[in-house]
């Protein structure tokens, strides 16, 4: 339903100017149509365009021209430029390794258990019962605390001194602290997956799961083949904005543990972070984001290629399948 | 709960089941927070020897101390400005940028648009450095601005995604008939795209609203000046000042996520019911 | 590009200036600079944001306002952490405040090649005779200065008497042998015999640093010239090895931090462990955090000699807190410098327990017995290592810190820490 929606969309795009086009008789009027058309679109777009050029595109090209370079970043620009000397030397450190692991962690992680957490309470919210409302609200509530207020309030908790008894140290040990990290995102993140599942869901049309009912089907069977087919656009944009999420991680790391111990709970914009602002190698440090930049790109083209072929827009906010 | 339909009412033995389920989670989601705001009650020595218990005695001075600071106001009011700025302006380049790439057909308009999407793989974190040498020479630290236009530069690509989505299935009909009754590109945007669009440039601007005041970073950079600290810096700020004293640190991080709770509580239909149902206006 | 070393320093003379130097101070220094009142600001970054100190800086800025009303300081107290990362992006740019907390070393260094510092050399050169001497190396770049020291001294073994006593220990130890044993004893005793803040990384660099001094003397990081695989280093690391294997630590010291409620200086404060490798600061820290006061239970000794080593229990390690100043900085910055380090506004940081004091005569409100002690033995010190993540510069200064925590965690052998190290230092 979800595909078929988005190609009539596409097919619907029928646009001013096309049209315009169409209906236009005469030449001279044709063309001054055009021009117009064109003055609209630059006077609508160039403002957008100037603020994301400047302060989105500009510092990922400086990042860029830096990554080639010896930098430490003071003073004036760089000079002692060493080609993808930072590039081999990201290949063998050993921490930016770690901080890939922790990123596959992750991501198993919230797939094995976050996401299927949200679907769960998504098919459960879905259910008619007294109180879901307030449910719903209270579970989407993290998502709208800072990462740091809820960093911080996790650290007091997890604190040997002044914490909650099971969870004391647990921050503190390299064999548990990222499984810690991983419940903190999950506190504070499976409420937002719950709301995409939930509008998900809501868009499937009841009578297909009654109709699966009157043939019998089990409600694992309804789920199996109605529900989980049908959700499959929103898992696919919830699974994409997950690892993105966890390929940019930083915020809550930093509050919570600047990485370690010993790396064991590092990430990459971490690393980033400490190799800019600690050691002063800005060059190396511009090349890490680069990677993660890379990373990122590379798997949502990956992504959008091999599975969500071009349905990323409509999918992302759950709302082009809609009608 | 605005406009949920679906779901059937289920058997009383599995609504039970569906409470004790739901409970438990909603009891993990709570309880750190009950600790905190038990916490702030508490002083020091109550929250080591008794983390879990209720405050005895409670002990008001650490968020009476914190509302009767100036401070603690002063953060909430940056927070507001630069949040408010940061949607605004988002919401405004947002829209007019999605108006382009769902109703023109243009060459390269979807060169143009994956540009845009290009920056949704590059967090702001990563570009903190030439970021901040950009607002430097562009004269912005210790200005609002410098958080405010970064910010909704960042914020641009998922602002656009949405509404671009939203404004392709306004259906031609109503672009025609418009078009018909002489209505301009402009005033078709402004006086009929748009209205129709509410629930979408809510949704997007509380979005912008929720981010902006969850950033922590880019204010940490630019603002030198305390007088300019937003909440999370803050926080971060009280929580180094009084590091003996975890009670007030949870006072000051409770106080911290009230504006946001009470803000969530008001715009919840925008942002839950945006993200779900906001199309069906279309 | 960077010698990788302060030079270690003999200390003899200074402490024959500490104890003479007293009378010549510069008294009262109030209208100094001239009447010109054109209106400045100055803006000054330290990172002494907590009590005691703060409310000191504060009442000596006011202070220097209300003599000079042209001059306006505009202050701002960061926290250590947040206070590297700001003007990381700050110096970044190609500009720095106009004062600003420095340890000297290779941080100070690498900005005065930038061209971000101030060469204070002849400005200072009236009075800063009045500071002890030894107190200025780490800021002295090519034999320029480039920063002035408020505070000096060194990292040592700050212990519990009582909980020594309970543990059967005689008296401090002075060898390594010993003291592990100390530390068999008080586990024995089922107390902790160390607080550590594995988290923040440097306090374990200590352990290295003075195990590397002890084995291979004084001088063992200037002769090093950035090759750390030599066996003096590797030792080094063995003797770690032999203490970590003990697990000497508190529960959870790799996510404790040095200045919480929960890190290290409140565990020793708090009597829950027996001791902790610290600089000066570590009383007055111990007893904030913890909120109890040790009293004379509290004392100090130099890190134990290691058997068949060349270093000397006197030979030093440690440094302190200064100030460095903005290229771009008002004239008048250098005049509040001196303001600053007046024998009466020293006194007052010193009274606070929180400084050790670098101008001469301030160190009469010293009431803390065992900062006197402190100040003994830096004063009779045969040598003095600055901090080595300072000494370094900072990509090597935090590898050492990063190494040294992955050793003390289980994670890394003395050979892969010598080589990583040496890895960073020479790619520098």
């Amino acid at each position: 339903m979800a595909r078929s929606g988005l190609t009539d969309e596409r097919s619907r795009d029928m646009t001013t100017m096309s049209r315009t086009e169409r209906s236009a008789v005469g030449g001279h009027a044709r063309r001054r149509r055009r021009r117009r058309v064109w003055v609209s679109i630059t006077l609508f777009l160039l403002p957008a365009l100037v603020l994301f050029v400047f302060l989105v595109l500009a510092p990922i090209l400086i990042a860029a021209y830096a990554s080639f370079f010896k930098w430490n970043g003071l003073g004036g620009p760089p000079t002692d430029y060493v080609g993808l000397g930072n590039f081999r030397r990201l290949f063998d450190d050993e921490v930016f390794h770690k901080d890939l692991w922790h990123g596959v962690v992750l991501v198993v992680l919230s797939l094995v258990v976050q996401l299927p957490l949200a679907l769960g309470i998504a098919l459960l919210l879905n259910q008619r019962f007294r109180g879901r409302a307030f449910f719903r609200v209270v579970f989407f509530a993290p998502y709208v605390l800072s990462e740091v207020i809820t960093g911080v309030l996790f650290t007091i908790l997890f604190s040997p001194e002044t914490g909650v008894g099971f969870a004391q140290g647990w921050l503190a040990d390299t064999s548990t602290v990222l499984y810690a990290l991983f419940i903190v995102l999950t506190w504070k993140y499976f409420g937002f997956h719950m709301i995409l599942y939930l509008a998900g869901r809501q868009n499937i049309p009841q009578e297909l799961l009654d109709a699966a009912a009157t043939d019998g089907a089990t409600p694992w069977q309804q789920f199996r083949h109605v529900t989980l087919p049908l959700l499959g656009p929103t898992i696919r944009i919830s699974v994409f904005l997950s690892v993105i999420g966890v390929i940019q991680l930083f915020d809550m790391v930093w509050v919570l543990t600047t990485g370690g111990p010993v790396h064991e709970s590092e990430t990459m914009a971490v690393t980033m972070f400490n190799f800019g602002f600690r050691r002063f190698e800005v060059g190396y440090a511009s090349a890490i984001s680069m990677a993660m930049f890379m990373i990122s790109l590379i798997f949502a083209l990956f992504y959008q290629r091999l599975v969500m072929r071009r349905d990323i827009q409509g999918a992302m906010t759950v709302m082009g399948d809609q009608r | 709960m605005s406009h949920v339909h679906a779901g059937r009412r289920p058997r009383p033995g599995r609504t039970a089941l569906i409470y004790v389920a739901v409970t438990l989670l909603g009891l993990t989601i709570v309880l750190p927070v009950i600790y905190g705001v038990l916490g702030g009650f508490k002083d020091s020595g109550q929250l080591s020897n008794n983390a879990l218990g209720l405050p005895e005695p409670w002990v008001w001075s650490n968020y009476s101390g914190i509302v009767k600071t100036s401070l603690f106001w002063r953060q909430v009011g940056n927070s507001t400005l630069i949040a408010l700025g940061t949607a605004l302006i988002v919401v405004a380049l947002g829209a007019c940028a999605a108006f382009v790439f769902a109703r023109f057909a243009f060459r390269g308009r979807e060169a143009l648009a994956m540009l845009f999407m290009v920056g949704l793989m590059f967090p702001p974190a990563v570009a903190i450095l030439p970021l901040f040498v950009l607002l430097r020479s562009f004269g912005l630290l210790d200005n609002p601005l410098g958080v405010i236009l970064p910010q909704a530069a960042f914020a641009l690509p998922v602002t656009i995604i949405i509404l671009r989505a939203f404004f392709r299935v306004i259906p031609r009909e109503v672009e025609e008939a418009a078009t018909m009754d002489g209505c301009s590109t402009f005033r078709f945007f402004w006086s009929i795209l748009l209205p129709m669009a509410r629930p979408a440039l809510a949704t997007v601007g509380v979005l912008a609203i929720v981010t902006s005041w969850n950033n922590f970073f880019l204010p940490l950079v630019v603002f030198n000046n305390p007088d300019w600290w937003t909440i999370p810096v803050g926080v971060q700020q009280f929580k180094t000042e009084y590091s003996t004293d975890y009670a007030r640190v949870l006072a000051y991080t409770v106080m911290a996520m009230v504006p946001a709770l009470a803000f969530y509580a008001v715009a919840e239909r925008q942002l839950i019911g945006g993200l779900t149902s906001g199309a069906t206006k279309g | 590009m960077l010698s990788l070393t302060r030079r270690s320093v003999a200390l003899g003379a200074a402490a024959a200036l500490l104890l003479a130097g007293c009378g010549g101070g510069d008294g009262d220094n109030s209208s100094s600079s001239g009447g010109s009142a054109k209106k400045v600001t100055i803006e000054w970054w330290h990172i002494q944001n907590q009590p005691p100190l703060r409310p000191v800086w504060d009442q000596i800025a006011k202070q220097y306002m209300a003599q000079h009303p042209n001059v306006t300081i505009k202050i701002q107290p960061i926290e250590n952490e947040a206070f590297k990362a700001k003007l990381t992006t700050t110096t970044q740019s190609g500009k720095a405040p106009d004062l600003f907390q420095t340890w000297g070393g290779g941080v100070l260094k690498q900005q005065a090649d930038a061209s971000l510092v101030k060469d204070l050399t002849a400005d200072v050169q009236p009075w800063i005779g009045n500071l002890q001497q030894i107190a200025l190396t780490p800021y002295k770049i090519d034999g320029k200065l480039y920063g002035v020291p408020w505070d000096s001294g060194m990292v040592g073994f700050w212990y519990n008497k009582a909980l020594f006593k309970k543990a059967g220990i005689d008296g401090p130890p002075t060898t390594w042998t010993a003291f592990l044993d100390a530390v068999k004893k008080l586990k024995a005793a089922n107390i902790t015999p160390i607080a550590l803040a594995g988290q923040d990384k440097w306090p374990g660099m200590y352990y290295w640093s003075y195990l590397a001094m002890r084995i291979g003397g004084a001088d063992v990081f200037t002769r090093a010239n950035n090759d750390f695989t030599g066996p003096d280093f590797i030792a080094a690391g063995q003797r770690l090895k032999e203490l970590v294997d003990l697990q000497p630590f508190q529960k959870g010291f790799l996510g404790a931090k040095f200045e919480t409620p929960d890190g290290q200086a409140a565990t020793v404060g708090g009597s829950k462990a027996a001791m902790e490798l610290m600089g000066q600061w570590a009383p007055s820290v111990e007893e904030q955090q913890s909120g109890k006061k040790l009293g004379d239970d509290l004392g100090f000794f130099s890190f134990p000699t290691v058997e068949g080593g060349k270093g000397q229990l006197t030979d030093a390690f440690g440094g302190g807190n200064g100030f460095a100043v903005g290229r771009d900085a008002p004239a008048e910055t250098v005049d509040f410098l001196k303001f600053f380090l007046s024998v009466e506004n020293q006194k007052t940081a010193t009274a606070t327990g929180a400084v050790l004091p670098t101008v001469k005569g301030a160190e009469a409100a010293l009431k803390d017995p065992r900062q006197l002690e402190v100040l003994k033995t830096v004063s009779g010190a045969s040598g003095l290592q600055l901090y080595l993540d300072q000494a370094f510069p900072p990509a090597v200064g935090q590898e050492v810190n990063d190494q040294v925590a992955a050793l003390i965690a289980g994670k890394a052998s003395p050979d892969q820490v010598a080589k990583a190290i040496t890895q960073t230092a020479k790619s520098q």
